[in-house]
C-alpha cells in the first residue's frame, strides 16, 4: 500500500505513530518498514527523522530491516529455556538453513527470539505471524514450517 | 518551579539559603559543594540518568537523585559521605565497563575527571572489566562538522536535550534498546539528517561523544594558548563566542553560557565559520593598481597616493565630488572615525553603508511612527510574548539564536504567525502561515487592519493616550482600509479571507504580542509603506510600550545597529541626530575641535545614490570600507560601470572581493578576530569585541588607518592610543550611549538607552513614551500600490532573493570556511514543480535566468517551497549574481532597493556545445 493511504487514515498527531508503524508494516506485505515509509511518516507527522526511526529500532516487534514473509519469534523464557529452547533453537536454523536474526534466502521466513509469549504452560513456544505454537520437538517444527513452505 | 521565594536547606551541616523550587544540584555547587554528576546541565530539564549525584535526603528513603530534587523550606540533606561516595564510585566504574577509555586531548572530558577523582584511572583498580569492545559500538562520522562515537557515549540525553530544548530541532534521539542502544541523527546517518551543525550538542557533550571535526587533528587543549571572548562576526544577534587559540590560530569556537544574548547557544557559522580568519588568501599588504595589475606596496606609498588624489578631487571638484562607505561589519570605533573622517577629512556627507539596502524603510518608517528604528524588545522576549508575527522574516536562517527563542516559545504556549511569501523552515513551527504573492505585503496588512475594526479589537485607550490625533487618526485610518475587505484581500494577495481573518484575531486579542520584521517587508519600493501598515497594526491594537510587546527588525550584520547609532548616515550624526540640526552640529565641531563651518549641514547621498552620481560624474572618489557593492548592490551593470568611471576608489578590506577589481588602491584591514571594540546587536546591546590572534602580515585595523589618512590629508581626526579611548569619544558623541563604557560592559552589554553611567541600560522600548517630539505615536494610513514591475509575457516569472544558513551576504567571510562551504556552496533557483512541468525543465538543470538588466546561470530546483509563478534565489554566489536582475529603483522615502521583485524569464541551458570551426 502507498503511505499516504495509510497515513490518511489517522490525524497527524504524534500520539498516532506507533499505530502509524505497525500499520505500514503489516499492511505492506513487507513485513519491514522501508526509509521511504519511515521519511513519509515524518513528514506527515511534522517530526524528524530520528524521532520515527528511534521508535521503530526500540520496539523488536518493528524493523526496518528486510524481513521474510513471515516472522517466527522464538520464546526466550527461562522456562522454555529450561524446557528445552535451545536444541528447538538448533533444529529450526537446521531447518531453515539461517542463524536466529537472519531470513531465509527464498525471503519466507526470518528467525528472530521474543520476550515471553506468556504460554509456558506448553513450553517449548513460539509464534508465526500472529499464530501461536507449542510443545516444539522435531517433528512438529518439520511439520509446521513444511505447511508454510506449501502454502 | 520558582515561586521567587526563598527558603533555607542545609547540605552537610552547611545553610544555605536558595529560591524554592530551584534544582538543588544546582545550589550546592554554586556554593561550592562539588556533588559529581554527567547527565545534569544547567540549561536543561534535569535528566536523572546518570546516578552521579546521589545523596541522602532526610526522611526519604534510600539514595536520591539531588538533580531531581526541587529545594524547599528545611530540607536536611547529606551530599558527602563514605556510603555515597562508594556509591558513586560503584556507578562510575560500572559506567566506565561499557566506555572506551582512549583520549586524545581534544575535548574536555568531564567523565575522564569524575574517574580520575574516584581513583579508578588505572583499570587494576576497577571491579568490572571492560566489554565496550565486545558491544560493537560504532561511529557515525558522516557530518561535515562532528563525530559521535557510540563506545564513548554514557547515554546521558544531554545531546537529545541540547537539540530538543535549547535549539527547538529535535534531530537527535536513541535508537536500540540497552546496551546496543546510540544516539542518532536521521536514519543513522548523520550526513542525511536534518542536523544543520548548530554542535550544541557537541558543547554539553560530556565525554567526547561528540566531538568537533575541524582541527581535530591539529587542537590539544592543554596547548590552548588562551581563550578570549567576544562576539561574533556574523548575524545582528550577537553572539557571544569564546575563541579558543592554539599556535596563533583560532581552534574552536564556544558559545558563552551565562550571558545575553545566547546563553551558550550558537549557530554552525558561530561555531564553525572562523576559520576565514587564517585563510591564506587574507590581503597581507597594501595594494596599488599598476598598468591594470594590482601590486604589492609600503603602507607609506599607499597612503601617500590615496592622500593625494582624494586630496585633488576634493581641491579640484569639491568636497562632495568624494564619497565613503562604512562597513556593518566594522566595529563602532570604526565606523565612528569612519563618519568623523568623511565629513571633517572630505567634508561630505556623502556617507552610508549596507543597511540602505536591508532596513532603510523599516528605520524610516519606525522613525516616523514611533521615534527610534531599533528593536523594542530584548531577545528574550522572543520566548516570553503571547503571540508573534514574524513578516518577511526567514528567521531560522537567517537569526537562527534568535529563532531558538520563538521555538521555545511556541513549545510554551505562545501563537506564532509567519507571513511570507515562501516557504520558510519557521512554517513548521507555526499555528497561521500566511502566503501573500511578491509585493502584496500593504493589502494584506491593511485587510488584517480593518478586520480589527470591524470586530472592534482596537484598544481605544492605547489610541486616546499613546496616538497622535487619537481619535481622529483612527477615524482617517479606518477609511483608508475601508475597501480592504478579506474577499478583496484575497483577490490581491491569494491569502484566503478565512485565514487572515483568523490572523487579525490571533495578533490583536494576544495579553501580548511581538512583531519580527525582516527583508521581506523592507527591500521593496513600498518598503517605507509595508512598515507603516505593520506599525499601523501594531499601533490601534495596544501591541506596543507595554513589556513583551513592541517590534523588532533583527539585523542582518553583527554592527548594522552600531555603525547608525555612531552616524555613518548621509542624513544622521552619531546618536540619530539630523546633520541639519545646527545647535548639535555645533556641539559635534566642539566636541572634534573643529569650528561649526567646517561641518556639512546639508544631508548626503546615500548607498545607492553614490553609485548613480558616480555613474553620473558627479561622485569622483569613493572610499569604501568593509563593504562589497559589487555583489550587494541592485541591477550590478549598472554598478559595475559607475565605479569603472570613478577617478579613484580605495577598498579597505580583509580580502580581495569582487569590488576591489575596480579599486586603484586596496588597504589590508584586521579582522574581527584582531582587534578591539565593540558591536551594537539587535536589542541594542553594546557588546566588546576583543583581540585573540595577530593580524597577518601589515594589516591594519581600519581606525588606525582613517587616523592616519587624515593626518596626511592635513585634518587630523584625533589621536587615539585604544579603541576604549574613541568609545569615551562616542559616548560623548551620541547622548543613548552616554552611560555606557568599556568597564561597565567587561562580561554582559548594555542595551541603549544608557544615558548616565548609573543608569542600567532600557531592555523594552517606549515604555513611558514614545520619541516624538510629543511623546504620542503617528499613524500613517497607506494605501496598496500594484508592483512597478510584473511579470510579462517576455518575463513571467517574479524573482525573490534571500539568504541561506550556510553562507552569508556576500560571502567574502563564510565561503572562506570548508565546514560552511560543505553544507551549501552552491547556486540555485527554486520554480515551483507546475511551473517546472510547463517550462519543461527538470530538477538539477542548468538553466538561464535573465530580462532587460542582466543574466545568469544556475541550477534549477523544482520545490513547492515558491508559489507558482514566483521563484527564489540566494544571493551569495557572485558566479550567479542575483543582482544583475534586480532594478536600482528606489522607495522614495526611504532610498531603498527591491531586492525582492525582480520580474524575469527562465530558459534551459543548451547543453550542445559550439564547436569551433
Amino acid at each position: 500500500m502507498v503511505p499516504t493511504q495509510t497515513l490518511r487514515k489517522h490525524p497527524p498527531l504524534q500520539e498516532n505513530l506507533l499505530l502509524i508503524l505497525h500499520e505500514l508494516q503489516n499492511g505492506s506485505g513487507r513485513n519491514y518498514l522501508t526509509e521511504e515509509d519511515l521519511q513519509a511518516v515524518a513528514e506527515y507527522l511534522n517530526i524528524t527523522r530520528a524521532a520515527v526511526y528511534g521508535v521503530a529500532t526500540y520496539y523488536s516487534m518493528l524493523s526496518v530491516k528486510p524481513r521474510g514473509r513471515h516472522v517466527i519469534r522464538l520464546c526466550k523464557s527461562p522456562v522454555c529455556d529450561m524446557m528445552g529452547a535451545p536444541g528447538v533453537t538448533r533444529i529450526l536454523e537446521e531447518l531453515l538453513g539461517v542463524a536466529v536474526g537472519e531470513t531465509t534466502p527464498d525471503g519466507v521466513f526470518t528467525l528472530e527470539e521474543s520476550a515471553c509469549l506468556g504460554r509456558c504452560d506448553s513450553a517449548v513456544s513460539m509464534m508465526i505471524d500472529g499464530q501461536y505454537y507449542g510443545a516444539l520437538d522435531a517433528p512438529a517444527l518439520a511439520r509446521i514450517i513444511g505447511r508454510f513452505r506449501r502454502g | 518551579m520558582s515561586t521567587g521565594k526563598r527558603s533555607t536547606v542545609h547540605i552537610d551541616g552547611r545553610e544555605i539559603s536558595a529560591l524554592e523550587g530551584s534544582n538543588l544540584l544546582q545550589v550546592a555547587r554554586e556554593n561550592g559543594i562539588d556533588i559529581p554528576g554527567l547527565c545534569y546541565h544547567k540549561r536543561l530539564s534535569p535528566t536523572g540518568a546518570c546516578r552521579l549525584c546521589v545523596t541522602r535526603i532526610e526522611g526519604r528513603p534510600g539514595l536520591v537523585m539531588a538533580c531531581t530534587v526541587a529545594v524547599r523550606e528545611g530540607l536536611r540533606v547529606t551530599a558527602f559521605d563514605d556510603e555515597l561516595e562508594e556509591a558513586r564510585r560503584h556507578t562510575l566504574d560500572y559506567l566506565l565497563a561499557e566506555h572506551d577509555d582512549d583520549y586524545d586531548g581534544t575535548w574536555r572530558d568531564e567523565l575522564r575527571e569524575l574517574t580520575d577523582r574516584y581513583g579508578l584511572t588505572d583499570p587494576a583498580a576497577r571491579r568490572y572489566p571492560n566489554i565496550c569492545r565486545e558491544i560493537g559500538y560504532h561511529a557515525d562520522e558522516s557530518s561535515p562538522v562532528l563525530t559521535y562515537d557510540a563506545a564513548k557515549c554514557i547515554k546521558c540525553f544531554r545531546c537529545i536535550k541540547a537539540c530538543e530544548e535549547i535549539q527547538g530541532k529535535s534531530v537527535l534521539s536513541f535508537s536500540e534498546r540497552g546496551i546496543a542502544s546510540h544516539i542518532i541523527a536521521g536514519f543513522d546517518r548523520w550526513e542525511e539528517s536534518e542536523c544543520d551543525g548548530c554542535g550544541e550538542c557537541v558543547q554539553l557533550c560530556p565525554t567526547g561523544a561528540l566531538v568537533e571535526k575541524p582541527h581535530r587533528a591539529t587542537i590539544r587543549l592543554d596547548r590552548l594558548e588562551r581563550k578570549v571572548i567576544s562576539t561574533c562576526p556574523y548575524c545582528g544577534v550577537g553572539c557571544q563566542i569564546e575563541l579558543n587559540v592554539q599556535e596563533g590560530r583560532i581552534v574552536r569556537v564556544n558559545g558563552v553560557e551565562d550571558f545575553s544574548p545566547n546563553y551558550g547557544r550558537l549557530c554552525v557559522k558561530g561555531r564553525f565559520g572562523c576559520d576565514f580568519v587564517a585563510h591564506p588568501a587574507r590581503l597581507t599588504t597594501p595594494l596599488v593598481r599598476r598598468q591594470g595589475e594590482l601590486v604589492p606596496v609600503s603602507w607609506d606609498e599607499a597612503l601617500t597616493l590615496i592622500a593625494e588624489r582624494f586630496g585633488a578631487i576634493r581641491d579640484g571638484h569639491g568636497p562632495d565630488a568624494l564619497a565613503g562607505y562604512a562597513s556593518a561589519k566594522c566595529t563602532n570605533e570604526d565606523n565612528y572615525l569612519f563618519q568623523k573622517f568623511v565629513r571633517r577629512v572630505f567634508g561630505t556627507n556623502n556617507l552610508d553603508y549596507c543597511t540602505r539596502l536591508c532596513h532603510a524603510s523599516t528605520v524610516t518608517a519606525m522613525l516616523r511612527s514611533i521615534g527610534d528604528g531599533a528593536g523594542t524588545n530584548s531577545i528574550e522576549d522572543f520566548a516570553r510574548t503571547d503571540c508573534l508575527f514574524v513578516t518577511g522574516n526567514n528567521m531560522i536562517e537567517t537569526h537562527p539564536v534568535t529563532a531558538t527563542y520563538v521555538k521555545a516559545g511556541v513549545r510554551t504556549g505562545m501563537k506564532l504567525i509567519v507571513c511570507d511569501p515562501k516557504w520558510t523552515p519557521l512554517v513548521k513551527h507555526a499555528h497561521i502561515w500566511l502566503q501573500p504573492r511578491l509585493g502584496t505585503d500593504v493589502a494584506l496588512l491593511n485587510g488584517m487592519i480593518r478586520q480589527i475594526f470591524e470586530e472592534d479589537l482596537v484598544d481605544r485607550q492605547f489610541v486616546d493616550e499613546r496616538i497622535q490625533g487619537g481619535q481622529d487618526a483612527l477615524r482617517e485610518l479606518r477609511l483608508q482600509v475601508e475597501a480592504y475587505t478579506p474577499e478583496v484581500v484575497e483577490t490581491i494577495t491569494t491569502v484566503p479571507a478565512d485565514l487572515l481573518v483568523e490572523a487579525a484575531r490571533t495578533y490583536a486579542r494576544a495579553p501580548t504580542a511581538m512583531i519580527a520584521t525582516g527583508m521581506g517587508m523592507s527591500q521593496q519600493v513600498t518598503g517605507t509603506n509595508n512598515v507603516f501598515a505593520l506599525i499601523n497594526m501594531m499601533l490601534i491594537t495596544g501591541q506596543i510600550g507595554r513589556e513583551r510587546c513592541g517590534i523588532d527588525p533583527p539585523r542582518g550584520q553583527n554592527n548594522v545597529q552600531g555603525a547608525t547609532d555612531v552616524g555613518c548616515s548621509p542624513r544622521l550624526f552619531p546618536g540619530y541626530i539630523p546633520v541639519t540640526d545646527e545647535a548639535n552640529r555645533t556641539r559635534m565641531a566642539a566636541l572634534w575641535g573643529v569650528s561649526g563651518e567646517v561641518l556639512p549641514a546639508d544631508p548626503g547621498l546615500s548607498t545607492v545614490e553614490i553609485m548613480h552620481a558616480a555613474h553620473e560624474g558627479r561622485v569622483r572618489g569613493l572610499y569604501i570600507m568593509g563593504e562589497n557593492p559589487m555583489v550587494t548592490d541592485p541591477d550590478l551593470n549598472h554598478t559595475r560601470e559607475s565605479l569603472e568611471r570613478l577617478d579613484f576608489l580605495v577598498v579597505q578590506d580583509i580580502f580581495e572581493t569582487e569590488t576591489t577589481r575596480y579599486a586603484h588602491v586596496v588597504l589590508p584591514a584586521a579582522s574581527f578576530a584582531e582587534k578591539e571594540g565593540t558591536f551594537v546587536n539587535s536589542d541594542r546591546r553594546v557588546l566588546r569585541v576583543r583581540k585573540a590572534v595577530e593580524s597577518p602580515g601589515e594589516a591594519r585595523e581600519d581606525w588606525r588607518i582613517l587616523v592616519e589618512l587624515a593626518e596626511r590629508m592635513g585634518a587630523p581626526i584625533g589621536q587615539y592610543e585604544s579603541a576604549r579611548e574613541i568609545f569615551e569619544e562616542i559616548a560623548r558623541a551620541a547622548p543613548m550611549l552616554g552611560g555606557i563604557s568599556y568597564g561597565r560592559i567587561e562580561t554582559e552589554g548594555i542595551q541603549w538607552p544608557c544615558p548616565a553611567a548609573d543608569h542600567p541600560g532600557t531592555a523594552t522600548l517606549f515604555l513611558e513614551r514614545f520619541n516624538t517630539p510629543d511623546g504620542r505615536a503617528i499613524l500613517n494610513p497607506v494605501d496598496h500600490v500594484e508592483p512597478g514591475e510584473r511579470s510579462s509575457e517576455r518575463f513571467p516569472f517574479i524573482l525573490n532573493s534571500g539568504r541561506l544558513l550556510y553562507q552569508y551576504h556576500s560571502a567574502t567571510m563564510s565561503r572562506r570556511n570548508n565546514s560552511l562551504n560543505s553544507f551549501v556552496n552552491e547556486s540555485y533557483v527554486l520554480m515551483n514543480p507546475l511551473d517546472a512541468r510547463r517550462q519543461e525543465l527538470s530538477d538539477g538543470e542548468r538553466v538561464r535566468l535573465y530580462n532587460g538588466r542582466g543574466e545568469l546561470t544556475t541550477t534549477l530546483r523544482a520545490s513547492k517551497e515558491v508559489a507558482p509563478g514566483e521563484l527564489f534565489m540566494p544571493w551569495h554566489f557572485s558566479e550567479s549574481p542575483v543582482n544583475n536582475l534586480t532594478r536600482g529603483e528606489l522607495d522614495p522615502l526611504s532610498r531603498i532597493a527591491p531586492f525582492k521583485l525582480s520580474a524575469c524569464a527562465v530558459e534551459r541551458v543548451s547543453t550542445h556545445t559550439v564547436r569551433g570551426q
